[in-house]
């Protein structure tokens, strides 16, 4: 648990989120501007970096609090587990990104860009919100708690919206369909893939949700929220990645 | 000390009969190649060492069970060591020897069965579900059988229509799979006279096991002769008209065989029994009769033309002279 | 009857069959409204089999109840992690979330696997036993072989899980899993996914052995999506078993022991639990795009759409080259945690042994391309690859060394348990051994594809897998049941099984020399290989029947075999202070540890005291 005061916790996860609006837009200008492969990944893996520590606290895995009976001991062993799923998890990702440079090398599929530009942002926002919906829980503020969830919530379908709902039919219009091509086939299995956890997440949101109403958090037990937090900062993290392998790095088909 | 002597010299001992025996035995087949000797020079010296290491973990391990083990109602424990770093290191350190030897030699050896020769002979194979088929551009030449002059370097570019292929003559000892979609390379010095098997080594469906053709390594004459003879076949069914005898031949050479039967029966393509001038349905619905176009097509590009039941994309693409589907059409008039 | 019915293992299998027929019937609906042909060659469309197939092992785990606690959290109720399973038999056929009831549901999955696969093989076996086709058709051959390689490799998984199961919690003294429910899940996933994998028989089979290389796999019948289905879901069971076990390992630890002083078993379960958490995630992708590569005609590895054959076999061979040491590493565990026992002396080395696990576990990452030498890969990819793989000579042989420097000056007793540890030793090194040939590209382009390369593996997984795998059987036996089996039936089937396979794994390197193919159902009579093949088959049926014997010794014992409630083999380790059979929460009082593991010969010295509080 961090013992700063709420403030304080409030302003940091705004801090942190203004440095990631600022490297994504830069990225998207150095994508138009000077299209360095070397330079976007450096982005993605300070903006990962940012979420993972700031977001996700990984530096929590290093505490070992109370006996092994006590609710501290039982949440940092559920913690680490959910930390190895995400490692596991990880090497899903990886292996599609792998898959798309192995297939397609230097180029990339065309792709609406400010679409996509969008719906980077929007899953950025819902990060923001989701680490505020936990920093209210975490100290106690169910009501913001409630509000920021929601928020997290809402973008997180308006996320899934742009994606499958919008992206995925122009994708087809524009001739990058599943069966079309290995461009095709690499865009729709890595969005198709990140679209599934992003689904999981809300799923697992909705219930965090629904028993945060009810008033079965607080701020000293809420394992579950924070499980649910570091889950969605994660779905996020990959997307930081699939981004620009996507729509940024190398040259359009 | 006693102890560490008589196992030395028993490990010793065993290792070399170990090595010498497996030597007498003898472990691979006929040398046909220069990359063969190399090979199996390699392999030999694999097998020297593997034999000094399978006797310096057996025997002690034996000695140990015969020396040390508890006699009839002895009691009490063995003696208490836990261990001997010095020991350790050294048996992590020496281990890499023979690892760094290996990879030294492993390197040198690879590039010397892949050294190219500037005037080496070419020779295009195409190896598709369940056959080979061999073009030697030099000579304008299609044969399903490899005609090898001895001694004189043979680069295979080789490539398959349908799925993953590996061409393997166990008497050459090199190995290369043939993938869709790309062109690879086998290089090959043949160096002894006579016959042997090209063998599929890459499980590629059904008839993997019987994916095989004739592989006849002959003197530098014998070749010459031998592409006389075929340049005239060729030529010859080139002028002369098609040939239902000569279709049946390329019926069994060119693997349509392994899909297609002669007496109805149904493989993994349709029965050519009555084919000609019957009313074939197609997946699609339409109808339309088994003429010389439809032939055409359907081996030229049989994807265009699916008969239902069967798959799509089954059958891979033939790109056979006019001439040698003429033959095949004629034989296929006569499957009444 | 009605008893039977309320077992959970029926109710998930009733279940399965309704979900597959919902899932397919939904699928064919829909494609029917879309105008598609809703029918396929087995009745149902592949997309059906495929939705159908998924659809049912979900509802066989929600049948079985193994989600049942995790709805109820979902619902905001809290559920007991430590429920009281009924005595008797029936808690092995229902989700129980004790650990040692979990382990033993994986060891007898895992038995009956191995025995199924072992049929597969004794059938295709006779059909090699002379040149020519005698009864099987070259498409079952492919399908039976594919499933033999499948089902023993599923089979050794549950294993490896059931040992690492039922043993690290006791031997590191907790009374469970870090996560009991996600445990049972584990196990829960299994018995499905196995029922898809055989499915495959009745759908056309697969003839593509267990590797599933496209564009071949590509072009198979619908028994093909179902192999891969079964093994991507058979996946997820190791991935969630390996999360488990290490959090257990780092988390949960009696007092006092510190990670050089635990049991050499936790550390290759922990190596073993790392390789299966991260990589497995790879196979399961590599065959995931296959599957929607057939489905949606999505063109990841179809040359002629632009896509790469060998990307696959990167993928696959990223996980399945570090797989084969998670199906030894925990083998060769039990070797290092049993020869002291039997040899009354320390182990030599010990936290040698223990890192060279992890060695051999870190570098097996990076090896992967040497079944690959001759794929037409990147050419220059081939040296570094090679230098990889020869590394992992060295942690394997310290292993062997220090192995050997135990026996030096022992005691030693050689009752069942110890010689199959000693034939273990053996017969892997002979395996390992014959690893550096196909390490050396220059070779390897000979042995690729042949016997040899079966006889290779053969050889590993026997004397990796095999051989400690019964030895442990042997003895933890009378942990679980609180008696011994007949060292008699124990020792025929040892000296059974051991000349035989040495005869089968010798002459399969043989043939393979001389230019045996691996994969075909007939070899050329030219070749002269028949006698040969005769007696390869017949050891393998010797194999089956000292099996046999010994299947009937473990389930003959389990109600009569003669009582052993104590410290039979006199070992220091902790599960064998508590009498046998080892209570329902492990150690009434929770101990710590103020000793060396093994220090064999040392008076007075001890590993684990109780501390008599109550854990
Ligand atoms: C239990 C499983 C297991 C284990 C432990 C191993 C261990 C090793 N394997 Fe094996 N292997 C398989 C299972 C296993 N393998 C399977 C299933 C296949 C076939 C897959 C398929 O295609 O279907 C295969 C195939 C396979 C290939 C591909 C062959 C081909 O298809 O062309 C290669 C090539 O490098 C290889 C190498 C090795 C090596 C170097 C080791 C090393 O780990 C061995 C290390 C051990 C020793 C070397 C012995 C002890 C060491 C000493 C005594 C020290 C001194 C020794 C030296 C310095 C040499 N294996
Ligand atoms: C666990 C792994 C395992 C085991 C035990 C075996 C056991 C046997 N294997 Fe298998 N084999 C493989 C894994 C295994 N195999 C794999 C991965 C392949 C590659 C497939 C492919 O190419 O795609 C293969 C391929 C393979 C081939 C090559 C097929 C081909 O290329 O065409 C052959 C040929 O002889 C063969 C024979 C045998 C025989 C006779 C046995 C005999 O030992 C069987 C007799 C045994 C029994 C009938 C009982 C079996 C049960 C046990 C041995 C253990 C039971 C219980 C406990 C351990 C407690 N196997
Ligand atoms: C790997 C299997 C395979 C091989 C080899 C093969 N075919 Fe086919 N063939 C098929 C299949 C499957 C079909 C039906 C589907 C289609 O029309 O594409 C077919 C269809 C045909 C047809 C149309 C038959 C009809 O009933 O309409 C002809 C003609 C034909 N093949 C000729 C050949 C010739 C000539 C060869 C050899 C040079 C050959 N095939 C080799 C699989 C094969
Ligand atoms: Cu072609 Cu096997
Ligand atoms: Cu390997």
């Amino acid at each position: 648990m961090t013992h700063t005061d709420k403030k304080t916790a409030f302003r940091l996860g705004v801090i942190v989120f203004v440095f990631l609006a600022i490297l994504t837009a830069l990225e998207f200008f150095i994508a138009v501007a000077v299209p360095s492969t070397l330079l976007l990944s450096l982005i993605a893996l300070v903006k990962a970096g940012l979420v993972v520590y700031y977001y996700m606290h990984i530096y929590r895995l290093s505490e070992r609090e109370g006996d092994p009976d006590s609710y501290e001991y039982k949440a940092g062993t559920l913690r680490l587990g959910l930390w190895l799923f995400l490692l596991s998890d990880a090497f899903v990702f990886g292996g599609l990104a792998a898959a798309r440079f192995n297939l397609l090398g230097m180029t990339r599929p065309n792709l609406n860009q400010i679409l996509g530009l969008i719906v980077t942002s929007v899953l950025l926002l819902s990060s923001f919100f989701m680490n505020r919906a936990e920093t209210a829980m975490a100290h106690g503020d169910r009501r913001t708690f409630a509000t920021s969830l929601i928020a997290t919530l809402v973008l997180a379908i308006a996320f899934l919206i742009g994606v499958v709902g919008v992206e995925w039919p122009s994708a087809i219009h524009e001739g990058i369909a599943p069966s079309a091509n290995a461009a095709g086939a690499v865009f729709f299995m890595m969005t198709g893939m990140h679209a599934f956890h992003v689904l999981t997440g809300v799923l697992f949101l909705l219930i965090i949700l629904r028993n945060g109403l009810r008033g079965l958090y607080s701020a000293e037990r809420h394992r579950a929220v924070e499980a649910a937090a570091v889950y969605w900062h994660f779905v996020d993290v990959v997307w930081i990645f699939f981004y620009p392998a996507l729509y940024l790095i190398g040259t359009a088909l | 000390m006693r102890h560490f002597v008589i196992v030395g010299i028993l490990v010793l001992l065993f290792a070399a009969l170990t090595f010498l025996g497996l030597r007498a035995v003898g472990l691979m087949p006929v040398e046909a190649a220069l990359q063969a000797e190399i090979v199996d020079w390699m392999f030999e010296l694999e097998m020297a060492v593997i034999s000094f290491l399978f006797a310096l973990i057996v025997v002690p391990l034996f000695y140990s069970l015969i020396v040390f083990r508890r006699k009839p109602g002895e009691s009490g424990e063995g003696e208490h060591i836990e261990g001997n770093t010095r020991l350790e290191v050294t048996w992590t350190i020496l281990p890499l020897l023979p690892v760094l030897t290996f990879a030294y030699l492993g390197a040198i050896t690879l590039g010397q069965t892949r050294r190219l020769d500037p005037n080496a002979m070419v020779v295009n194979v195409t190896a598709f579900q369940w056959a080979w088929r061999f073009e030697y551009p030099e000579y304008g030449i299609k044969s399903n059988q490899l005609y090898l002059p001895v001694n004189r370097q043979v680069v295979l570019k080789m490539q398959s229509p349908d799925v993953i292929h590996s061409f393997w003559v166990p008497e050459f000892r090199i190995k290369q799979d043939v993938v869709p979609g790309r062109i690879t390379e086998y290089r090959i010095t043949p160096s002894q006279i006579g016959e042997y098997k090209v063998r599929c080594a890459e499980l590629c469906g059904a008839s993997h096991a019987y994916m095989l053709a004739p592989v006849n390594v002959v003197s530098q004459q014998e070749f010459e002769k031998w592409v006389q003879e075929q340049q005239t076949t060729t030529t010859q069914t080139a002028t002369a008209g098609p040939d239902a005898t000569r279709g049946e031949k390329l019926y069994n050479e060119l693997g349509c065989k392994a899909c297609h039967s002669l007496d109805g029966s149904k493989g993994v393509g349709p029965t050519w029994k009555g084919l000609w001038g019957e009313t074939v349905e197609l997946a699609d619905g339409t109808t339309l009769i088994a003429d010389e176009a439809y032939i055409i097509e359907s081996i030229r590009e049989p994807g265009a033309k699916i008969v239902p039941g069967f798959q799509a994309g089954a059958m891979p693409a033939f790109n056979l002279s006019d001439a040698e589907i003429a033959d095949l059409i004629a034989f296929i008039q006569t499957l009444k | 009857m009605k008893k039977i019915l309320s077992l959970g293992l029926v109710r998930g299998l009733i279940w399965q069959v309704v979900g597959t027929l919902a899932g397919a019937l939904l699928v064919t609906a829909i494609r029917a409204l879309m105008g598609l042909n809703p029918w396929g060659n087995f009745l149902f469309s592949e997309a059906a089999w495929v939705v159908g197939g998924l659809t049912g092992v979900i509802a066989f785990i929600a049948g079985v109840g193994a989600l049942t606690d995790w709805f109820q959290w979902a619902l905001g109720k809290e559920t007991p992690e430590h429920r009281e399973d009924p005595p008797g038999w029936e808690k092995y056929f229902g989700v129980s979330l004790d650990h040692k009831v979990i382990g033993i549901q994986y060891t007898v999955t895992a038995l009956l696997l191995l025995s199924v696969g072992g049929l597969f093989a004794l059938i295709f076996r006779t059909e090699l036993a002379a040149s020519g086709l005698q009864f099987l058709s070259l498409q079952m051959y492919n399908t039976i072989m594919g499933l033999h390689g499948m089902v023993m490799i599923a089979g050794i998984l549950l294993g490896v899980a059931g040992v690492m199961n039922y043993l690290v919690p006791m031997l590191i003294g907790v009374h469970d899993m870090a996560f009991p429910r996600l445990n049972a899940f584990s196990f829960w996933i299994a018995p499905p996914a196995a029922i898809v994998l055989l499915s495959s028989l009745a759908l056309g089979g697969f003839n593509t052995g267990w590797t599933g290389y496209p564009p071949l796999s590509a072009r198979a019948p619908v028994g093909m999506q179902m192999f891969f289905l079964a093994v991507w879901v058979v996946g997820w069971s190791s991935i969630l078993g390996g999360l488990n076990l290490i959090a257990t390992v780092v988390r949960l630890r009696a007092k006092g022991m510190t990670a050089f002083r635990m049991p050499i078993l936790a550390w290759a379960s922990v190596a073993t639990s790392i390789i299966s958490l991260t990589a497995t995630q790879l196979i399961g992708l590599s065959f995931q795009l296959v599957m929607f590569q057939r489905l949606l005609g999505m063109g990841f590895f179809d040359p002629a759409k632009g896509g790469n054959p060998i990307l696959f076999q990167h993928l696959f061979w990223f996980y399945s080259h570090p797989a084969v040491y998670v199906f030894v590493l925990p083998g060769l565990g039990v070797i290092s945690e049993l020869l002291p026992v039997f040899v009354r002396k320390p182990l030599f080395g010990y936290r040698w042994v223990a890192m060279s696990s992890l060695g051999i576990a870190l570098v097996g990452f990076l090896v992967w391309a040497h079944h690959m030498f001759t794929s037409g890969m990147n050419e220059y990819l081939r040296v570094p690859f090679m230098y990889s793989t020869l590394l992992v000579a060295v942690p394997t042989g310290v292993k062997f060394f220090s192995w050997v420097a135990t026996l030096w000056k022992g005691k030693i007793e050689t009752p069942t348990p110890m010689l199959f540890v000693l034939g273990g030793i053996i017969v892997f090194l002979m395996g390992g051994l014959s690893g550096p040939p196909n390490a050396i590209v220059t070779t390897d382009l000979h042995l690729q594809d042949t016997y040899f390369i079966v006889g290779h593996f053969h050889d590993t997984i026997f004397g990796g897998y095999i051989y400690p795998f019964f030895a442990a059987l042997y003895y933890w036996f009378p942990k679980a049941t609180g008696r011994r089996m007949s060292e008699k039936l124990g020792k025929l089937h040892f000296w059974l099984m051991t000349p035989a396979f040495l005869v089968m794994s010798f002459l399969m390197m043989r043939v393979g020399l001389l230019g045996m193919r691996r994969r075909i159902a007939d070899y050329d009579p030219a070749l002269g290989f028949d006698f040969l093949h005769l007696l390869i088959t017949l050891s393998g049926f010797l194999i089956a029947i000292s099996v046999l014997i010994f299947l009937y010794n473990f389930f003959h014992s389990i109600k009569h075999g003669e009582p052993a409630t104590g410290n039979i083999w006199r070992s220091r380790s902790p599960e064998w202070q508590v009498p046998s059979p080892m209570p329902a929460h492990n150690y009434e009082e929770a101990f710590e540890v103020v000793g060396e593991p093994y220090d064999y010969g040392l008076p007075g010295s001890t590993y684990i005291r109780f501390n008599g509080k109550h854990s």
